[in-house]
């Protein structure tokens, strides 16, 4: 597969709306860090060491077996755009570090989109696999068997006492993050989350905003991953993030539910005005169009809205972000030239949504 | 004073860097200090200098001044020095670990819920390796219990069992599986 194919592409497996609980969590994801023995860290090495780094990692993982040399495309940085690096770090294939890495960085791909396996990042392996809905356990063995084929063949950076030796102490022992991304628009608008943030750092778990830079999420949606790598086994670390993710999930179902039943009418009509908006609207900027999607997203699980599919929205939050518009516009836009088109695609989107929804069923 | 870095919030933080012998002063945010200078940071009123940041750090006033008089700490590897760690909040390579090793579980510590030996997964051999002393451990603590109540035909078994696993582990024998 060549890279084109990834990035033409505005969905990804983790977006289908898969998954348990996926009304509330839109996607999983593990990560493992890992180095080799013998060279330095990304920080220190030069690009000869990166450069055998990539060939060994590379051949490892495209030499094991047939299934996987036709599952993965190895992709270097330094072959695609600026805007090409752009898109998959806005489709979370590639973190915004190794998209500023052109020299060294590289990652192998594979055909769902479902792992990446990325080569000099901050550590010279990081093993991401990106499931739908809340399957942390599913995530993680995926995952591990890419790490064991590499460590069969792979001399790992390790350590008895600290354990797996990453560039960062924030990483060092399992190497592992977890985490899970939820929306969480109830527990927002009740304006629980705050307290929420606070007892969920105290129990060694990091709560973070994922689209935009500010302190408020953008679109509601949250990340909720692990703090501590050192100490816990990995399967304590998944359990106890399985049990947090779950807490949350009651608590956003109740919030939900006494929103419903407080003021039914004010939601319907919020909800609705949103959905308004993205259909009709001209310009539509990244913080409005989170907003709505968020909104249209809690009507549909709420069951409120009907006609529209889950997954098209997941969609929606991915191809608004700027590299993927431009992309799709095949040419570079100014802000405003951004906001108009945005407002474009998501109207045509959604009714296209419909459309195809509708299709074949019932008329109510 | 309002944060240097997000220039919204008010600095409480003063974080003194020293730069080829320069002092510099920076003012941050709690949030700020935290994300960008998560390993010196004390919140404190008074500005506090490098020296005694990385002495609260150690908690070892007089040591990091009698390295600076001798030779610094630095990692034969990758050769960076112990400062340079800490100021970036990285290792160079995976040979730091090694170099700088007894300083490392009290700064692992703060970052990781008081933990600073990992009990997790082990790639392969080694994970193999690392059973196989655990079970010495255990072994040998039966083999204590053994003696002190006096089963000395538990304790002798208890120690061949131990000797057999012990040259495994020297042999690196993969096949010979003792039970
Ligand atoms: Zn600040
Ligand atoms: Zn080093």
């Amino acid at each position: 597969m060549s890279i084109e194919n990834f990035l033409d592409n505005s969905r990804s497996s983790w977006m289908e709306g898969e998954g348990e609980h996926s009304d509330i969590v839109m996607s999983t994801r593990i990560r493992l860090a890992r180095n080799l023995n013998g060279f330095r860290f990304p920080l220190a090495f030069t690009e000869d060491e990166a450069h055998k780094i990539d060939q060994s990692v590379s051949s490892t993982l495209l030499d094991a077996d047939e299934e996987l040399q036709k599952n993965f495309t190895s992709v270097h940085i330094k072959d695609v755009s600026e805007l090409g690096r752009q898109v998959l770090v806005e489709k979370h294939l590639i973190s915004p570090k190794l998209a500023n890495s052109p020299n060294t960085g590289s990652v192998l791909l594979s055909e769902d989109e479902s792992v990446s396996v990325m080569v000099n990042e901050e550590d010279h392996i990081r093993i991401q696999c990106l499931f739908p809905g809340l399957q942390i356990q599913q995530a993680y063995e995926r995952a591990d068997t890419i790490d064991r084929l590499l460590e069969k063949e792979l001399p790992y950076a390790f350590d008895e006492q600290f354990g797996y030796l990453t560039s960062c102490p924030t990483n060092t022992g399992t190497g592992l993050r977890a985490s899970v991304m939820m929306h969480l628009p109830a527990l927002t608008k009740t304006k629980q989350m705050n307290r929420i943030v606070t007892i969920i750092s105290r129990l060694g778990m990091v709560v973070r905003g994922i689209y935009g830079e500010g302190s408020e999420a953008l679109g509601n949606v949250y990340q909720v991953s692990n703090q501590t790598t050192l100490g816990k086994t990995e399967e304590d670390i998944l359990a106890d993030l399985q049990s947090i993710a779950e807490q949350i999930i009651q608590k956003e179902r109740e919030a939900r539910d006494a929103l419903l039943q407080h003021s039914p009418n004010t939601l319907e009509d919020r909800l609705y005005r949103s959905l308004g908006t993205l259909s009709y609207a001209r310009l539509m900027t990244t913080e409005e169009a989170a907003r709505c999607l968020s909104d249209v997203r809690l009507g549909i699980d709420i069951g409120l809205i009907k006609d529209i599919d889950m997954s098209i929205l997941n969609e929606c939050m991915i191809f608004m972000q700027p590299g993927f518009l431009q992309k799709y516009a095949g040419t570079t836009l100014n802000a405003t030239e951004r906001d108009m088109f945005r407002a474009k695609l998501l109207r045509e989107r959604l009714q296209k949504g419909e459309k195809d929804n509708t299709k074949g069923e019932e008329p109510a | 004073m309002i944060c240097e870095n997000c220039k919204q919030r008010p600095a409480k933080v003063t974080v003194t860097q020293v730069h080829n012998g320069e002092h510099f002063e920076r003012h941050y945010c709690e949030v700020c200090a935290n994300s960008l200078h998560p390993f010196y940071v004390e919140y404190k009123q008074d500005p506090l200098s490098l020296h005694q940041l990385l002495s609260n750090w150690f908690n070892q006033a007089d040591q990091i001044v009698q390295q600076k008089q001798q030779k610094t700490l630095e990692c034969d590897e990758c050769g960076w020095s112990i400062e340079r760690f800490l100021e970036e909040g990285k290792f160079g390579c995976a040979s730091c670990y090694e170099s700088f090793r007894p300083h490392l579980p009290q700064a692992l510590k703060r970052l990781h819920n008081g933990n600073t030996t990992h009990i997790g997964k082990a790639p392969g051999r080694l994970g193999e390796k690392i059973a196989l002393k655990k079970r010495i451990e255990a072994i040998r603590a039966q083999m204590k219990q053994a003696v002190e109540q006096e089963q000395f035909e538990d304790a002798a078994k208890l120690r061949d069992e131990v000797k057999d696993l012990e040259k495994q582990l020297a042999g690196g024998g993969d096949d010979s599986h003792v039970d």
